[in-house]
Protein backbone atom coordinates (compact mmCIF):
# COMPACT_ATOMS: atom_id res chain seq x y z
CA UNK A 1 0.00 0.00 0.00
CA UNK A 2 1.32 3.43 -0.91
CA UNK A 3 1.88 6.21 1.61
CA UNK A 4 -0.99 8.81 1.43
CA UNK A 5 1.47 11.72 1.36
CA UNK A 6 3.11 10.14 -1.69
CA UNK A 7 -0.35 9.90 -3.26
CA UNK A 8 -1.10 13.53 -2.39
CA UNK A 9 2.05 14.96 -3.96
CA UNK A 10 0.95 14.64 -7.64
CA UNK A 11 -2.17 16.62 -6.71
CA UNK A 12 -0.18 19.45 -5.10
CA UNK A 13 2.31 19.61 -8.00
CA UNK A 14 0.08 18.58 -10.91
CA UNK A 15 1.16 17.84 -14.47
CA UNK A 16 -2.16 18.78 -16.22
CA UNK A 17 -1.43 16.56 -19.22
CA UNK A 18 -5.07 15.59 -19.80
CA UNK A 19 -5.59 13.47 -22.93
CA UNK A 20 -2.09 14.22 -24.26
CA UNK A 21 -2.28 10.82 -25.95
CA UNK A 22 -5.30 8.56 -26.27
CA UNK A 23 -4.12 5.58 -24.25
CA UNK A 24 -5.35 2.00 -24.69
CA UNK A 25 -8.78 1.81 -23.11
CA UNK A 26 -9.77 -1.09 -20.85
CA UNK A 27 -13.00 -3.05 -21.03
CA UNK A 28 -13.80 -5.08 -17.93
CA UNK A 29 -15.64 -8.33 -18.55
CA UNK A 30 -16.80 -10.85 -15.96
CA UNK A 31 -18.01 -14.43 -15.87
CA UNK A 32 -20.00 -16.20 -13.16
CA UNK A 33 -19.92 -19.99 -12.82
CA UNK A 34 -20.81 -22.71 -10.32
CA UNK A 35 -17.24 -23.94 -9.98
CA UNK A 36 -13.80 -22.34 -10.20
CA UNK A 37 -13.03 -24.32 -13.35
CA UNK A 38 -16.36 -23.52 -15.05
CA UNK A 39 -16.31 -22.44 -18.69
CA UNK A 40 -16.48 -18.60 -18.68
CA UNK A 41 -19.39 -16.84 -20.36
CA UNK A 42 -17.91 -13.33 -20.53
CA UNK A 43 -20.18 -10.31 -20.14
CA UNK A 44 -19.36 -6.60 -20.16
CA UNK A 45 -19.27 -4.88 -16.78
CA UNK A 46 -21.18 -1.59 -16.75
CA UNK A 47 -22.23 -1.56 -20.42
CA UNK A 48 -23.23 1.91 -21.59
CA UNK A 49 -26.82 2.46 -22.79
CA UNK A 50 -27.61 2.97 -26.46
CA UNK A 51 -28.79 6.54 -25.79
CA UNK A 52 -28.93 9.02 -22.93
CA UNK A 53 -31.39 11.90 -23.18
CA UNK A 54 -30.15 15.50 -22.73
CA UNK A 55 -32.29 15.77 -19.59
CA UNK A 56 -30.65 12.66 -18.11
CA UNK A 57 -27.22 14.07 -18.99
CA UNK A 58 -28.02 17.25 -17.07
CA UNK A 59 -29.40 15.22 -14.16
CA UNK A 60 -26.11 13.33 -13.96
CA UNK A 61 -24.40 16.62 -13.25
CA UNK A 62 -25.92 16.29 -9.77
CA UNK A 63 -26.17 12.50 -9.31
CA UNK A 64 -23.80 10.16 -11.12
CA UNK A 65 -22.57 7.45 -8.71
CA UNK A 66 -22.76 4.47 -11.08
CA UNK A 67 -20.82 6.16 -13.85
CA UNK A 68 -18.19 7.46 -11.44
CA UNK A 69 -17.81 3.94 -10.05
CA UNK A 70 -17.39 2.65 -13.61
CA UNK A 71 -14.61 5.21 -14.15
CA UNK A 72 -12.95 4.07 -10.90
CA UNK A 73 -13.07 0.45 -12.10
CA UNK A 74 -11.46 1.64 -15.36
CA UNK A 75 -8.71 3.29 -13.25
CA UNK A 76 -8.20 0.05 -11.32
CA UNK A 77 -7.98 -1.86 -14.62
CA UNK A 78 -5.32 0.57 -15.91
CA UNK A 79 -3.37 0.27 -12.65
CA UNK A 80 -3.62 -3.53 -12.80
CA UNK A 81 -2.30 -3.63 -16.36
CA UNK A 82 0.50 -1.25 -15.40
CA UNK A 83 1.54 -3.08 -12.24
CA UNK A 84 -0.34 -5.81 -10.42
CA UNK A 85 -1.67 -4.87 -6.97
CA UNK A 86 -4.04 -6.82 -4.74
CA UNK A 87 -5.87 -3.55 -4.07
CA UNK A 88 -6.84 -3.00 -7.72
CA UNK A 89 -7.86 -6.62 -8.18
CA UNK A 90 -9.88 -6.67 -4.94
CA UNK A 91 -11.68 -3.44 -5.87
CA UNK A 92 -12.72 -4.83 -9.26
CA UNK A 93 -13.91 -8.11 -7.71
CA UNK A 94 -15.78 -6.26 -4.98
CA UNK A 95 -17.57 -3.83 -7.28
CA UNK A 96 -18.58 -6.48 -9.81
CA UNK A 97 -19.78 -8.70 -6.95
CA UNK A 98 -21.81 -5.87 -5.41
CA UNK A 99 -23.33 -5.08 -8.80
CA UNK A 100 -24.42 -8.69 -9.28
CA UNK A 101 -26.36 -8.62 -6.02
CA UNK A 102 -26.68 -10.99 -3.04
CA UNK A 103 -28.48 -13.70 -5.05
CA UNK A 104 -25.15 -14.55 -6.73
CA UNK A 105 -23.36 -14.93 -3.39
CA UNK A 106 -21.31 -18.13 -3.15
CA UNK A 107 -20.92 -18.61 -6.91
CA UNK A 108 -17.54 -18.15 -8.61
CA UNK A 109 -16.53 -14.93 -10.31
CA UNK A 110 -13.72 -14.19 -12.74
CA UNK A 111 -12.93 -11.04 -14.66
CA UNK A 112 -10.70 -10.20 -17.57
CA UNK A 113 -9.34 -6.96 -19.00
CA UNK A 114 -9.49 -6.28 -22.73
CA UNK A 115 -7.55 -3.23 -23.88
CA UNK A 116 -8.71 -1.44 -27.03
CA UNK A 117 -6.16 0.70 -28.83
CA UNK A 118 -5.28 2.24 -32.16
CA UNK A 119 -2.62 0.48 -34.22
CA UNK A 120 -2.04 2.54 -37.36
CA UNK A 121 -5.38 2.74 -39.13
CA UNK A 122 -6.86 -0.22 -37.24
CA UNK A 123 -8.54 -0.44 -33.84
CA UNK A 124 -7.41 -3.61 -32.07
CA UNK A 125 -8.49 -5.32 -28.86
CA UNK A 126 -6.15 -7.44 -26.75
CA UNK A 127 -6.76 -9.48 -23.62
CA UNK A 128 -4.13 -8.41 -21.08
CA UNK A 129 -5.31 -9.95 -17.83
CA UNK A 130 -7.53 -12.78 -16.63
CA UNK A 131 -8.12 -13.17 -12.91
CA UNK A 132 -8.37 -16.39 -10.97
CA UNK A 133 -11.85 -17.40 -9.86
CA UNK A 134 -13.02 -16.07 -6.50
CA UNK A 135 -16.20 -16.76 -4.56
CA UNK A 136 -18.68 -13.88 -4.78
CA UNK A 137 -18.96 -12.31 -1.34
CA UNK A 138 -15.42 -13.28 -0.35
CA UNK A 139 -14.58 -10.40 2.04
CA UNK A 140 -10.98 -9.92 0.76
CA UNK B 1 -13.04 40.98 -4.64
CA UNK B 2 -11.15 41.00 -1.31
CA UNK B 3 -8.85 38.13 -0.38
CA UNK B 4 -11.04 37.06 2.54
CA UNK B 5 -14.21 37.11 0.44
CA UNK B 6 -12.56 35.17 -2.40
CA UNK B 7 -11.21 32.53 0.02
CA UNK B 8 -14.61 32.20 1.69
CA UNK B 9 -16.38 31.88 -1.67
CA UNK B 10 -13.91 29.23 -2.87
CA UNK B 11 -14.26 27.33 0.44
CA UNK B 12 -18.05 27.30 0.10
CA UNK B 13 -18.05 26.21 -3.56
CA UNK B 14 -15.47 23.49 -2.87
CA UNK B 15 -17.41 22.23 0.15
CA UNK B 16 -20.54 22.00 -2.01
CA UNK B 17 -18.59 20.12 -4.71
CA UNK B 18 -17.17 17.68 -2.12
CA UNK B 19 -20.63 17.31 -0.55
CA UNK B 20 -22.09 16.31 -3.93
CA UNK B 21 -19.35 13.66 -4.34
CA UNK B 22 -19.78 12.45 -0.77
CA UNK B 23 -23.53 11.92 -1.22
CA UNK B 24 -22.79 9.75 -4.27
CA UNK B 25 -20.49 7.56 -2.15
CA UNK B 26 -23.17 7.06 0.50
CA UNK B 27 -24.74 4.40 -1.73
CA UNK B 28 -21.37 2.57 -1.96
CA UNK B 29 -19.70 -0.06 0.26
CA UNK B 30 -19.92 0.28 4.06
CA UNK B 31 -16.37 1.54 4.69
CA UNK B 32 -16.92 4.23 2.04
CA UNK B 33 -20.16 5.30 3.70
CA UNK B 34 -18.32 5.96 6.98
CA UNK B 35 -15.57 8.01 5.34
CA UNK B 36 -17.88 10.02 3.11
CA UNK B 37 -20.58 10.44 5.75
CA UNK B 38 -17.96 12.16 7.91
CA UNK B 39 -16.87 14.22 4.91
CA UNK B 40 -20.46 15.29 4.19
CA UNK B 41 -20.84 16.55 7.77
CA UNK B 42 -17.57 18.50 7.57
CA UNK B 43 -18.64 20.01 4.22
CA UNK B 44 -21.91 21.14 5.82
CA UNK B 45 -19.96 22.85 8.61
CA UNK B 46 -17.71 24.62 6.08
CA UNK B 47 -20.73 25.86 4.10
CA UNK B 48 -22.41 27.06 7.30
CA UNK B 49 -19.19 28.73 8.43
CA UNK B 50 -19.30 26.93 11.79
CA UNK B 51 -16.24 26.11 13.96
CA UNK B 52 -13.87 27.56 11.31
CA UNK B 53 -11.17 26.64 10.42
CA UNK B 54 -11.39 23.14 11.93
CA UNK B 55 -13.89 21.54 9.52
CA UNK B 56 -11.58 22.55 6.67
CA UNK B 57 -8.59 21.09 8.52
CA UNK B 58 -10.67 17.96 9.11
CA UNK B 59 -11.45 17.71 5.39
CA UNK B 60 -7.74 17.96 4.56
CA UNK B 61 -6.91 15.21 7.09
CA UNK B 62 -9.77 13.05 5.83
CA UNK B 63 -8.52 13.45 2.25
CA UNK B 64 -5.42 11.46 3.24
CA UNK B 65 -7.55 8.59 4.55
CA UNK B 66 -9.59 8.66 1.32
CA UNK B 67 -6.40 8.61 -0.78
CA UNK B 68 -5.20 5.64 1.26
CA UNK B 69 -8.56 3.88 0.88
CA UNK B 70 -8.54 4.11 -2.94
CA UNK B 71 -4.73 4.07 -3.29
CA UNK B 72 -4.99 7.29 -5.27
CA UNK B 73 -7.74 9.58 -6.50
CA UNK B 74 -11.15 7.94 -7.04
CA UNK B 75 -11.80 9.91 -10.23
CA UNK B 76 -8.42 11.01 -11.61
CA UNK B 77 -7.97 14.66 -12.55
CA UNK B 78 -11.10 16.04 -10.94
CA UNK B 79 -10.20 14.57 -7.55
CA UNK B 80 -6.63 15.83 -7.94
CA UNK B 81 -7.92 19.38 -8.53
CA UNK B 82 -10.21 18.97 -5.51
CA UNK B 83 -7.22 17.95 -3.37
CA UNK B 84 -5.13 20.86 -4.65
CA UNK B 85 -7.93 23.32 -3.90
CA UNK B 86 -8.59 21.81 -0.48
CA UNK B 87 -4.96 21.90 0.64
CA UNK B 88 -4.34 25.40 -0.79
CA UNK B 89 -7.47 26.75 0.92
CA UNK B 90 -6.55 25.04 4.20
CA UNK B 91 -3.02 26.46 4.05
CA UNK B 92 -4.33 29.94 3.12
CA UNK B 93 -6.84 29.84 5.96
CA UNK B 94 -4.28 28.75 8.56
CA UNK B 95 -1.45 30.99 7.29
CA UNK B 96 -0.31 33.42 10.00
CA UNK B 97 0.41 36.35 7.65
CA UNK B 98 -1.38 38.04 4.77
CA UNK B 99 1.58 37.36 2.46
CA UNK B 100 1.43 33.63 3.08
CA UNK B 101 -2.35 33.64 2.60
CA UNK B 102 -1.85 35.38 -0.75
CA UNK B 103 0.89 32.94 -1.69
CA UNK B 104 -1.18 29.79 -1.07
CA UNK B 105 -4.36 31.19 -2.62
CA UNK B 106 -2.43 32.67 -5.56
CA UNK B 107 -0.81 29.26 -6.15
CA UNK B 108 -4.28 27.78 -6.61
CA UNK B 109 -5.18 30.51 -9.12
CA UNK B 110 -1.91 30.04 -11.00
CA UNK B 111 -2.44 26.26 -11.18
CA UNK B 112 -5.90 26.87 -12.64
CA UNK B 113 -4.34 28.90 -15.48
CA UNK B 114 -1.74 26.15 -16.00
CA UNK B 115 -4.44 23.47 -16.01
CA UNK B 116 -5.81 24.97 -19.23
CA UNK B 117 -2.56 26.19 -20.79
CA UNK B 118 -0.55 22.96 -20.31
CA UNK B 119 -3.50 20.83 -21.42
CA UNK B 120 -3.56 22.81 -24.65
CA UNK B 121 0.22 22.60 -25.02
CA UNK B 122 0.45 18.81 -24.68
CA UNK B 123 -2.32 18.41 -27.26
CA UNK B 124 -1.00 20.74 -29.94
CA UNK B 125 2.39 18.99 -30.12
CA UNK B 126 0.57 15.73 -30.92
CA UNK B 127 -0.18 15.35 -34.68
CA UNK B 128 -3.21 13.18 -33.87
CA UNK B 129 -4.76 16.12 -31.99
CA UNK B 130 -3.95 18.55 -34.80
CA UNK B 131 -5.65 16.26 -37.34
CA UNK B 132 -8.71 15.63 -35.16
CA UNK B 133 -7.94 11.89 -34.96
CA UNK B 134 -7.21 11.93 -31.22
CA UNK B 135 -10.64 13.39 -30.40
CA UNK B 136 -12.13 10.87 -32.83
CA UNK B 137 -10.47 8.08 -30.83
CA UNK B 138 -11.92 9.51 -27.59
CA UNK B 139 -15.38 8.98 -29.08
CA UNK B 140 -14.52 5.76 -30.95
CA UNK B 141 -12.94 3.59 -28.23
CA UNK B 142 -12.20 5.44 -24.99
CA UNK B 143 -14.13 4.58 -21.83
CA UNK B 144 -15.73 8.03 -21.62
CA UNK B 145 -18.72 8.46 -24.00
CA UNK B 146 -21.85 7.94 -21.89
CA UNK B 147 -23.83 6.19 -24.65
CA UNK B 148 -23.19 4.00 -27.67
CA UNK B 149 -24.88 6.62 -29.88
CA UNK B 150 -22.16 9.15 -28.96
CA UNK B 151 -19.54 6.83 -30.47
CA UNK B 152 -21.04 7.80 -33.84
CA UNK B 153 -19.39 11.21 -33.46
CA UNK B 154 -16.11 9.46 -34.31
CA UNK B 155 -17.30 9.38 -37.93
CA UNK B 156 -17.64 13.18 -38.25
CA UNK B 157 -14.04 14.17 -39.09
CA UNK B 158 -14.76 17.82 -39.95
CA UNK B 159 -16.68 18.43 -36.73
CA UNK B 160 -13.92 16.70 -34.73
CA UNK B 161 -11.22 18.77 -36.43
CA UNK B 162 -13.08 21.99 -35.61
CA UNK B 163 -13.72 20.85 -32.03
CA UNK B 164 -10.06 19.85 -31.54
CA UNK B 165 -8.76 23.23 -32.69
CA UNK B 166 -11.40 25.10 -30.70
CA UNK B 167 -10.34 23.25 -27.52
CA UNK B 168 -6.60 23.64 -28.15
CA UNK B 169 -6.95 27.30 -29.17
CA UNK B 170 -9.03 28.16 -26.12
CA UNK B 171 -6.72 26.34 -23.71
CA UNK B 172 -3.57 27.91 -25.13
CA UNK B 173 -5.07 31.43 -25.23
CA UNK B 174 -6.50 31.19 -21.71
CA UNK B 175 -3.58 33.01 -19.95
CA UNK B 176 -4.20 36.09 -22.17
CA UNK B 177 -7.57 36.47 -20.46
CA UNK B 178 -5.69 37.44 -17.30
CA UNK B 179 -4.84 40.81 -18.91
CA UNK B 180 -8.40 42.15 -18.95
CA UNK B 181 -11.09 41.59 -16.32
CA UNK B 182 -14.11 41.30 -18.67
CA UNK B 183 -12.05 38.97 -20.86
CA UNK B 184 -11.34 36.74 -17.86
CA UNK B 185 -15.00 36.62 -16.88
CA UNK B 186 -15.90 35.65 -20.47
CA UNK B 187 -13.11 33.04 -20.58
CA UNK B 188 -14.31 31.47 -17.33
CA UNK B 189 -17.86 31.33 -18.72
CA UNK B 190 -16.54 29.54 -21.83
CA UNK B 191 -14.43 27.22 -19.65
CA UNK B 192 -17.41 26.35 -17.45
CA UNK B 193 -19.44 25.59 -20.61
CA UNK B 194 -16.58 23.33 -21.77
CA UNK B 195 -16.68 21.44 -18.45
CA UNK B 196 -20.47 21.24 -18.71
CA UNK B 197 -20.15 19.66 -22.17
CA UNK B 198 -17.61 17.15 -20.79
CA UNK B 199 -19.99 16.34 -17.96
CA UNK B 200 -22.85 15.70 -20.39
CA UNK B 201 -20.93 13.78 -23.07
CA UNK B 202 -18.40 11.91 -20.91
CA UNK B 203 -20.11 11.81 -17.51
CA UNK B 204 -17.34 13.88 -15.91
CA UNK B 205 -19.64 15.76 -13.53
CA UNK B 206 -16.95 16.11 -10.85
CA UNK B 207 -14.77 18.18 -13.18
CA UNK B 208 -17.50 20.79 -13.59
CA UNK B 209 -18.10 21.41 -9.88
CA UNK B 210 -14.44 21.19 -8.82
CA UNK B 211 -13.08 23.53 -11.48
CA UNK B 212 -15.86 26.11 -10.93
CA UNK B 213 -15.01 26.04 -7.20
CA UNK B 214 -11.52 27.33 -7.96
CA UNK B 215 -12.63 30.28 -10.12
CA UNK B 216 -12.70 32.77 -7.19
CA UNK B 217 -8.95 32.18 -6.76
CA UNK B 218 -8.34 33.26 -10.35
CA UNK B 219 -10.66 36.27 -10.18
CA UNK B 220 -8.83 37.41 -7.05
CA UNK B 221 -5.38 36.72 -8.56
CA UNK B 222 -6.18 38.71 -11.71
CA UNK B 223 -7.21 41.75 -9.66
CA UNK B 224 -4.17 41.38 -7.39
CA UNK B 225 -1.58 41.10 -10.18
CA UNK B 226 -3.02 43.21 -13.01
Amino acid sequence: MRNPFGLLLPALIPSWNFFDVIAPSPRVEYAVSDSPAGEPDWRAFGPRPERVSPLAMLGRLFWNPRWNQTLFVVSCAERLADQFTDHSQDEIFRRIGADLGPEMSGRWLRFRLIFVRREGEAIVAEELYVSDARRIGDPR
Amino acid sequence: MSLDLAIRLAQTLLALALLQQSLEHLCGPRDERALFGARAVLCGLVVAGLAAPWPLVGLAGLSLLILQRFQGPYNGGSDRMGLLALWCLTAATLAPSIHLKELFFGYLGAQLVLSYFISGGVKIVNPDWRSGRALGDVFRFSAYPVSEALRGWADRPRVLLAMSWAVMGFELAFPLAMLWRPGLVAALAVAATFHLANACLFGLNRFFWTWVATYPALLWLQARVF
